[in-house]
């Protein structure tokens, strides 16, 4: 399964955005021929769009309001420890 | 955006108070995002997101001006969701709480225009499924994932918020990465 260790941190650069164009290139070659290395960019890239598409959440309604009456007074000075 | 903040924190600054619900306003859903995602129910989200607001209240003298208010504002969120992490419970019973969300839904929170509802069962079930499988990771495989791929952040930005050198935060999301490729693979 495990490919050269030069191959697999190609897949990281890339998928990082840190690959040069060769490199690219060197990456594209190789998973033509090689099919662990392959899977593994696939699965890889599943992952992060699987994660990026998590919807978006928002923060509950009347959650301002509640922090707000929340606030300690602001002191020059200030006792409040966190 | 960082004009406009700028001159909320110095209202602030002198003394209105007021001032400070319009930054809240403007970061209230990012940071409850970064709050949910890592503490994986909306309960405790919320407390992490309002302390984080207080913090960022009463500390509000020491942050630097220059400098980027959401970066800010990510570190003391993320630190608080750490140390409930951390204090509260081992990570297995975690993950039996992004099930049962008590009271508010889990619907309630997503942004209503959205998906015909049909859809958006089958995207639950997947949105719930993504994120319990982002609570399995450690917490600081975890915040990095979150930053990168949820908030959309760069390296730099995250080594910010997370007070670590560039190449430990790229080392913690390839791992985050490989970590899930390991649980997601055969979906």
């Amino acid at each position: 399964m495990k490919c050269k260790q030069y191959y697999e941190e190609l897949i990281q650069n890339v998928l990082d955005g840190e690959a040069t164009e060769e490199e690219k290139k060197i990456l594209d070659h190789h998973i033509k021929e090689c099919e662990p290395c392959r899977q593994h960019l696939h699965e890889l890239k599943k992952v992060i769009a699987f994660v990026q598409s998590s919807s978006h959440i928002e923060a509950p309604l009347g959650f301002t309001e509640s922090v707000m009456a929340k606030l300690p007074e602001r002191k020059p000075v200030s006792k409040w420890k966190q | 955006m960082d004009t406009i903040v700028k001159r909320l924190i110095r209202e602030v600054r002198k003394g209105n108070q007021q001032a400070f619900s319009e930054i809240v306003e403007l970061y209230k859903d990012k940071v409850f995002q970064v709050a949910y995602r890592m503490v994986g129910n909306l309960h405790e989200a919320q407390d992490v997101a309002q302390e984080a607001f207080l913090r960022a209240y009463t500390n509000l003298d020491r942050f630097d001006i220059d400098r980027k208010f959401s970066t800010w504002i990510f570190r003391i969120a993320t630190n608080v969701a750490i140390d409930r992490l951390r204090k509260k419970k081992p990570d297995y019973y975690l993950q039996e709480e992004v099930k049962g969300s008590d009271g508010l839904t889990y619907e309630s929170q997503l942004a209503s225009d959205e998906e015909l509802p049909e859809d958006q069962v089958v995207s639950l079930e997947r949105q719930e499924w993504v994120q319990a499988e982002i609570n399995q990771l450690p917490v600081k495989y975890r915040t990095a994932i979150i930053l990168k791929y949820i908030e959309d952040l760069s390296i730099n930005e995250i080594s910010e918020i997370l007070d670590i050198p560039p190449s430990t935060v790229k080392t913690r999301i390839h791992r985050g990465r490989e970590a899930l490729r390991k649980r997601m693979r055969h979906v």
